[in-house]
């Protein structure tokens, strides 16, 4: 096999990842928060059982592939209801699904609240990269940061919503269980 | 190092490996990352929720309502002006190899920059307009097509990180060429139509405007339009920059998006359309066959139950030669049928078929329908 033109390689590279997150991301059984430990368990045994090899061509593919197959495969067991999915991860997942509009409205004022909790420059760059569009050389442009900075701010702001909307969430699952 | 410890570790991890693998990956840093994976249950289970994080920011409506550290300065949807730049706190501590980074980064970015300006500084403003009977399929500058319809106006102004169309009139078609890095915004009054690599088609019609998706997925901003802005004399640069203030004013309002005191956000995805009304008001989704909706664009005219008046008013639209109907009850008469837009006669013809008429054709080829007598009825 010859090298890919290097124009096309991150293109093709996306694309090929692309695809299976989208489709991890809008599973008719999408994942819910509380199940997601169960799932991403069986994600990591398949993960062993394939070559380290085969895994290294297209690494986020094959996981997100895997993960959207077992929830696949869980859904049709029905191993879990989507009605404990909470508001936050309803939006991700299910965008095909119709939402009830004070379910909505409660999802967009959690991530608007845990958005306010990061700090004014981080905010700014989520809101270039997913309102404007812009990539991060043109948010280090824009902003006169250096593109390291843009990813820095990028990696804490992923993780301070996390660890919020995950907090509120699993208060919410438990909330309506048992 | 306990098993939350252990969690938010890998939480941390995964987020850098997000970022990371959103641009090119060497093998090597491939390699690691299957390592990593293979490493732990808890790290996969990170993964795939910083992949739902990320699916929830993509779909979050309120970004327009979002401070940032530019405040007013920055704009949130359209910078009419490109700011010059927005300052934050200087970037943190740098290592000799960031900076030679930083500056190659820098001198790429300039020479980028310098050669999009070259190359757009023909199209900065470049107004497109057709007359009655005129429709006109351009490319534009970055490969996108856009198809428009007679009797339209649009103004086009590509800028280093936008691609921005003004739609004054009339409608359109686009094919957005795929570029995820310089959005694709029409604009038609308050309302803006953002798309990243789609074909849509924005409509202005009696102070409505009607966006349409063929493919792929936008996004539609709807401003409310303030009082000052109701009589139809602001000019569109006037209404244009007025509504940009709004949105930046609109984190200070408690209200919420439905009350039409704020700047809304709806997402249509293929075979969808929504209507906005002249005062700013967007009307429910609606599922639509965007081929038959937008078969316009390839110059069929279809009709579904429709006036014999509205057809005629839509041929004339496309065609040099005009249809006169001079029968009020022939006017209100509903057909169904699909038309070449461009050929008139075989309308004519139709109705012909359908109801009994006298045509006539004056000196300039313009054809006169009436209702003939009755017992005059000719095929």
């Amino acid at each position: 096999m010859t090298a890919p033109d290097p124009k096309h390689r991150l293109t093709d590279w996306f694309r090929k990842w692309r695809l299976p997150l989208r489709k991890f991301l809008n599973a008719k059984g999408a994942v819910p928060a509380s199940d997601l430990d169960d799932v991403a368990q069986e994600v990591f045994l398949r993960l062993m059982r394939y070559g380290r090899m085969e895994l290294i061509e297209h690494p986020q593919a094959y996981l997100y592939k895997m993960a959207s197959n077992v929830a696949a495969e869980w859904a049709l067991r029905g191993r879990y209801l989507r009605s404990r999915e909470p508001a936050w991860l309803g939006a991700a997942t299910g965008a095909e699904e119709v939402e009830d509009q004070a379910g909505l409205l409660e999802l967009q004022d959690q991530i608007e609240q845990a958005l306010l909790t990061l700090t004014p420059q981080q905010r700014e760059v989520l809101k270039l990269q997913f309102y404007a569009g812009l990539s991060r050389t043109e948010i280090a442009g824009r902003l006169n940061l250096s593109e390291r900075s843009v990813k820095r701010a990028l990696v804490k702001s992923y993780e301070k919503l996390r660890a919020r909307l995950n907090t509120e969430s699993f208060a919410r699952i438990s909330d309506g269980r048992e | 190092m306990d098993a939350s410890d252990r969690r938010g570790r890998a939480a941390e991890e995964a987020a850098e490996w997000w970022v990371l693998l959103q641009g090119e990956v060497t093998r090597r840093e491939r390699e690691e990352y299957v390592d990593w994976l293979r490493e732990s249950s808890v790290h996969v289970a990170e993964m795939l929720r910083v992949a739902q994080l990320h699916g929830a920011l993509e779909k979050f409506q309120r970004w327009s309502e979002i401070p940032t550290a530019g405040g007013g300065t920055e704009s949130t949807v359209v910078p009419l002006v490109p700011p010059t730049h927005t300052t934050s706190s200087p970037p943190l501590k740098h290592t000799p190899r960031d900076w030679r980074l930083a500056a190659s980064v820098a001198a790429a970015l300039l020479v980028v920059a310098g050669l999009t300006a070259w190359l757009l500084i023909g199209l900065r403003g470049q107004v497109i307009e057709t007359q009655r009977g005129e429709r006109r399929q351009m490319a534009l500058a970055d490969g996108s097509v856009v198809q428009v319809d007679p009797e339209t106006r649009l103004k086009v102004d590509y800028e280093e990180h936008t691609r921005r169309v003004e739609l004054e009139r009339g409608r359109a078609l686009f094919h957005v060429a795929k570029n995820s890095e310089r959005p694709f915004l029409v604009r038609v009054r308050n309302t803006t139509v953002r798309a990243v690599g789609t074909a849509f088609a924005v409509e202005e019609a009696d102070h409505t405007v009607v966006v349409t998706v063929a493919e792929g997925r936008v996004a539609v901003l709807n401003e409310p339009v303030t009082e000052s802005q109701l009589p139809d004399t602001a000019s569109p640069q006037k209404t244009a920059a007025s509504a940009v203030k709004r949105v930046d004013e609109a984190p200070r309002s408690d209200k919420p998006p439905s009350s039409g005191s704020a700047a809304t956000e709806i997402i249509l995805t293929a075979n969808q359309q929504v209507t906005v009304a002249g005062v700013g008001t967007a009307e429910p989704v609606r599922e639509v066959d965007s081929a038959r909706v937008l078969s316009w664009a390839e110059g069929r005219l279809i009709f579904e139950n429709e006036s014999v008046e509205r057809a005629v008013s839509e041929f004339n639209r496309y065609n040099r030669i005009q249809l006169n109907v001079n029968d009020a009850a022939l006017a209100q008469r509903p057909i169904s049928g699909v038309f070449s837009a461009s050929d008139p006669e075989s309308f004519v013809a139709f109705i012909q078929s359908v109801a009994a008429v006298r045509v006539t054709r004056n000196a300039t080829d313009d054809i006169r329908i009436e209702a003939a007598k009755v017992d005059q009825q000719q095929k």
